[in-house]
């Protein structure tokens, strides 16, 4: 009897086993977050994509308002809106200041920083206090120091530009992407210290054995050997750049110059949230979100090539 | 399908039930009466009044409760109110609704037609008198009730013109070419860094403390939309968009935003603002003057920018008719008497001088408000209002504030956006 | 230096011969001051607007010009004031409950989470990561009302700590942090554990949460900085003076009241410093515990 009913058991249990993995209570560890996930990030989004196809406006609970279906129509809009295309624009360069300015930098001050270096406390402190502090309270001493009677200005002198940076519509959209470069290079610093604990020490040795200065290893070792973390760097810098929001907002004074200053964002929280058009702003968003995809999926592709 | 997907979706299919059904929230009955809640900016004297209101009322009224709170009055007010009505968790009364929004929340169903109570109509007109029917919505009917009014006006700084060589006591700035003059001298000569100092960025309502304001002055009395007609790319509206060119061509008016307060601080020797600012120019000797036109009129022809606030009543109030009683209450002579005493501001009512004599006899200076405050223009009461504004904004920034573009053109592209956006 | 960070790694375990000092040339003088000089000109021009922000808050005056940077006339009003325009010790009250209870649910759900991605095989596992650093991609202000409705209508959460805190409760940076750490365990010590007959819930109990103590603190610093500095949620959330965290009533400050003191800048400076100095010194203070191989393990991955 036992050796009946025994077999056609163990065989159900190898297959619960496949379909639900080693490891079942896993779904119970993770249950809290993938609740979390769908309440606060998927169920919004895809309220927002909804709504991306109707020319919708948030009403009164219980209120009888029309909302048509427009389709695509939202999406033709953005596509055609001149401030769109600024805003685009404006991402454009703001990454291509900042990402490079990023790797770069946080690599070489890592690197530096890796060695023997008296008060590297102190050092790693002064590089990331920039990222633990509010912009809130930052936004008003780049103000201080850029303005045109401000220490910037002053130190030019002639050279300084008029009109001054903040306000200058040329300079407007760099001046937000220098600012945000050096306000999350401490992160990004971290990142890479990490990554230079992994490589081995015995390239360096070999390096040094073969002759080689401190750039060449630099170029053939370092580089190298922290090639994930540059895809890492490089993929977050993105992600988060193309959503800046709070400096045009508030270093800038909502736009900047002519609008010159103005992001995709800013202006998903001025159609969406000002005006009330939170249809066209979901599409804005929509769009958005697809364009850093496939940038991103660009990077890791062409950075995990060779 | 692995079961942590499955309950992924069962949870997000339920959320996404519960937020279509809009079953929430009270549902909107003329109800009758009981305890209310109101909010009103936190400007601090407007919160001494508010709680002053809130406590008299209390004391008449044990069974109607009214709780008051506080909302930040800044640029975001009108997001928050906005939220909120999504919501369904705005209170009963909001004493400090803009008009420029009430297009908005009258489209999203979130205020309640004053015009139905049976005297609605009647307490409104005959307090505030001709100047109620700018508040009233396109289909006739009033969703707001005006309340106070800033008129906005030209402060100038007495020890700044006195030290740049001018006459504190009768300052030339009646038409656009003294008015240039006075600033270039007060520039040159005053030691002030502007000679005045508005708010070069595009926020859609900056430009009620610059163009607008002048632009009802130098047309008699017109909105900037009348009859669904943009009006501002004529004649008068691209003399007052050259004026306001060449301040900031010639640098008097700075193309950055000012920290803090610029008159308040010294920085600039004039303002243009309303009385409530008074508050914060403890330290400076200030004189008012109305704003200028450009050939000059007399002083009682000018009309101003309002800058008023209005309540409105909320569509998720329960209790309405405490909530209109209280309304009217805060709104009786006397203690319309009170918030000019406590605030410096001015209420919607006909006759201020008249009505209040020993106040004005008292603060004599603002006996010029009062008078500027019979001749004021609100924004035009249409749909898509906010839209507009930031329409009207990024065009006069760019031709105007930055010049990188031509008034003319600008303004005529505007105006086009403009008429299709009011209907 | 280089020692504290061998010292760390051999306490959570790993015992590779991945190098704790590397970098090209070591050691000789010249190359430490070639090397020290830049760091040192970089510091500053990172630190000097902090400089700049605790010189202005002590100021009297607004200086705008380069003597504004020179200590003297030194004064504490600016505190005072701001202390008197927004109650500093009540918004630093409501910053710490907010903060603390997004810490809170991160710590607890994301340890949990951050285990089952990394060590738990269950079906789906890979799924939930991707769809994890896909919804990282949106942007906050796309979500917003939905998320304002969902919490304030639907929830009836408006003007609570729990409506502050719920959108924030589990940051998925510092689940990105715990599944990298718990990645670069070796699987054996969790096998033999398992073999011995442990359940997942013991093991939890007794060999991982005590292993990961520097992950706990590197993911807690990292997760302390979104709530703390948050404006826009809780000012859309909360609409008592009293429940408002510091970042919004500075916010507010900004807006408003700042038009009427008499060193409106200098007042705003000094809330700033309230606001920032928290953070730095909690980060300086752990900085030994912040061990980098924690953030940057599984990297090769």
């Amino acid at each position: 009897m036992a050796a009946v009913t025994s077999a056609p058991g163990r065989g159900r249990r190898r297959q619960l086993r496949v379909r639900v993995g080693e490891h079942p209570i896993g779904y119970l560890f993770v249950l809290p977050y993938v609740v979390f996930l769908a309440a606060v990030y998927a169920y919004p989004f895809a309220f927002s994509v909804y709504m991306s196809f109707y020319d919708w406006f948030f009403a009164a609970p219980g209120a009888e308002v029309e909302r048509p279906f427009v389709g695509l129509g939202n999406y033709a809009a953005a596509l055609a809106d001149p401030l769109v295309h600024v805003a685009i624009r404006n991402v454009a360069i703001f990454l291509a200041i900042n990402v490079p300015i990023t790797v770069v930098l946080s690599l070489a001050l890592a690197a530096a920083l890796n060695g023997v270096v008296p008060l590297r406390a102190f050092f790693r402190g002064a590089y990331f206090v920039p990222y633990v502090t509010a912009s809130v309270a930052v936004v008003g001493v780049w103000y201080w120091l850029f303005s045109g009677y401000g220490l910037v200005a002053r130190l030019l002198g002639p050279l300084a530009p008029n009109p001054p940076f903040l306000v200058n519509p040329r300079w407007a959209i760099v001046m937000i992407a220098l600012y945000v470069t050096w306000k999350q290079l401490g992160f990004y610093v971290l990142l890479y210290l990490a990554a230079l604990q992994n490589i081995p020490r015995e390239l360096y040795e070999a390096a040094r054995v073969d002759g080689a200065g401190w750039w060449r290893s630099f170029l053939a070792v370092t580089v190298p050997g922290v090639r994930p973390a540059t895809v890492l760097v490089v993929i977050l810098a993105v992600v988060v750049g193309a959503n800046f929001f709070t400096e045009p907002y508030l270093l800038t004074g909502g736009g900047g110059p002519d609008n010159q200053s103005i992001s995709p964002v800013l202006l998903i929280y001025r159609y969406g949230i000002e005006q009330n058009h939170p249809g066209y702003a979901a599409a804005i968003g929509v769009l958005l979100v697809v364009g850093v995809l496939a940038v991103s999926a660009v990077h890791r592709f062409v950075l995990e090539r060779e | 399908m692995s079961i942590g997907r499955m309950l992924g979706g069962v949870a997000a299919g339920a959320l996404l039930l519960t937020a279509c059904g809009g079953t929430g929230g009270p549902s909107p009955s003329a109800g009758g009466h009981g305890p209310i809640e109101i909010w009103y900016s936190n400007n601090q004297q407007e919160v001494a009044w508010g709680k002053a209101m809130v406590a008299a009322w209390n004391q008449q009224h044990p069974g109607e409760k009214v709780t008051g709170e506080e909302i930040p009055a800044g640029k975001s007010s009108e997001e928050v109110i906005g939220a909120a009505i999504t919501a369904g968790t705005t209170p009963c009364l909001i004493y400090n609704t803009a008009p420029a929004a009430v297009p908005q929340f009258q489209k999203q169903g979130g205020l309640v037609d004053l015009s139905k109570f049976p005297d609605g109509n009647s307490f409104i007109e005959s307090r505030t008198g001709d100047r109620a029917r700018q508040y009233r919505s396109p289909n006739g009917d009033y969703f707001q009730m005006p309340w106070k009014t800033n008129p906005v006006m030209i402060f100038y700084n007495k020890d700044v013109f006195q030290k740049a060589g001018l006459d504190p006591e009768h300052p030339q700035l009646q038409t656009y070419e003294q008015f240039l003059g006075t600033a270039q001298q007060v520039v040159a000569k005053g030691g002030v860094r502007a000679a005045i100092w508005p708010a070069p960025t595009s926020e859609f309502f900056q430009s009620w403390f610059d163009f607008y304001p002048l632009f009802i002055a130098q047309s008699g009395g017109k909105q900037l939309i009348e009859s669904g007609q943009p009006q501002f790319d004529g004649p008068t509206g691209l003399a007052v968009a050259q004026f306001w060119r060449q301040l900031y061509a010639r640098g008097l008016a700075p193309r950055e935003a000012a920290q803090g307060d610029a008159f308040g601080t010294g920085q600039a020797a004039m303002a243009i603002v309303g009385p409530w600012a008074i508050a914060a120019y403890t330290n400076v000797h200030w004189g008012v003057v109305p704003v200028p036109t450009q050939n000059g009129m007399p002083a009682d022809q000018i009309h101003t920018f309002s800058d008023e606030k209005s309540v409105a009543m909320y569509s998720s109030c329960r209790h309405r008719a405490t909530a209109w009683d209280f309304l009217k209450f805060t709104m009786s002579k006397s203690n319309d008497g009170k918030l000019l005493e406590m605030t410096g501001q001015m209420p919607m009512r006909t006759d201020l001088p008249g009505t209040y004599p020993s106040y004005f006899q008292t603060h004599p200076a603002y006996t010029l408000f009062a008078q500027q405050a019979a001749r004021t223009v609100e924004v035009p009461n249409v749909p898509n209002s906010i839209e507009i504004w930031q329409e009207f904004r990024n065009a006069y920034a760019a031709s105007v504030i930055n010049g990188s573009q031509s008034i003319d053109q600008a303004f005529r592209e505007a105006a086009a956006k403009i008429k299709q956006l009011a209907g | 230096m280089a020692a504290i960070v061998d010292r760390d790694r051999r306490a959570v375990g790993l015992t590779t011969s991945a190098g704790g000092r590397p970098g090209p040339g070591e050691g000789r003088a010249w190359r430490g001051l070639g090397r020290l000089l830049p760091l040192l000109a970089g510091a500053v021009l990172f630190v000097f607007p902090f400089y700049y922000m605790v010189v202005l808050s002590l100021k009297q005056r607004p200086e705008v010009g380069p003597a504004g940077v020179v200590p003297v006339g030194l004064s504490l009003r600016n505190y005072a004031d701001i202390d008197q325009a927004i109650d500093l010790g009540r918004s630093l009250v409501n910053s710490a409950i907010f903060t603390g209870g997004v810490l809170f649910c991160t710590v607890v759900f994301g340890l949990l989470a951050g285990y089952a991605l990394a060590q738990l095989h269950w079906r789906g596992r890979e799924v939930v990561f991707y769809a994890m650093l896909l919804l990282l991609a949106l942007p906050f202000q796309l979500l917003l009302i939905p998320l304002y409705v969902l919490v304030a209508r639907d929830f009836g959460l408006a003007d609570s700590y729990l409506g502050m805190v719920l959108p924030f409760a589990l940051n998925s940076a510092a689940i990105f942090i715990f599944r990298q750490f718990f990645l670069q365990l070796p699987r054996e010590l969790f096998e033999a554990a398992r073999l011995d007959g442990a359940s997942e819930l013991r093991i939890l109990a007794t060999v991982v949460v005590p292993l990961s103590r520097p992950a706990i603190v590197t993911a807690m610093l990292v997760t302390f900085i979104g709530p703390w500095n948050e404006f826009l949620w809780p000012f859309l959330i909360t609409k008592q003076a009293a429940l408002q965290p510091l970042a919004v009533a500075l916010a507010n400050f900004m807006s408003n009241v700042m038009q009427r003191e008499p060193n409106p800048a200098g007042a705003l400076m000094a809330g700033a410093v309230v606001l920032a100095a928290p953070v730095v010194i909690l980060f300086l203070f752990f900085q030994r515990q912040f061990v980098e191989s924690s953030v940057g393990s599984g990297l090769k991955g």
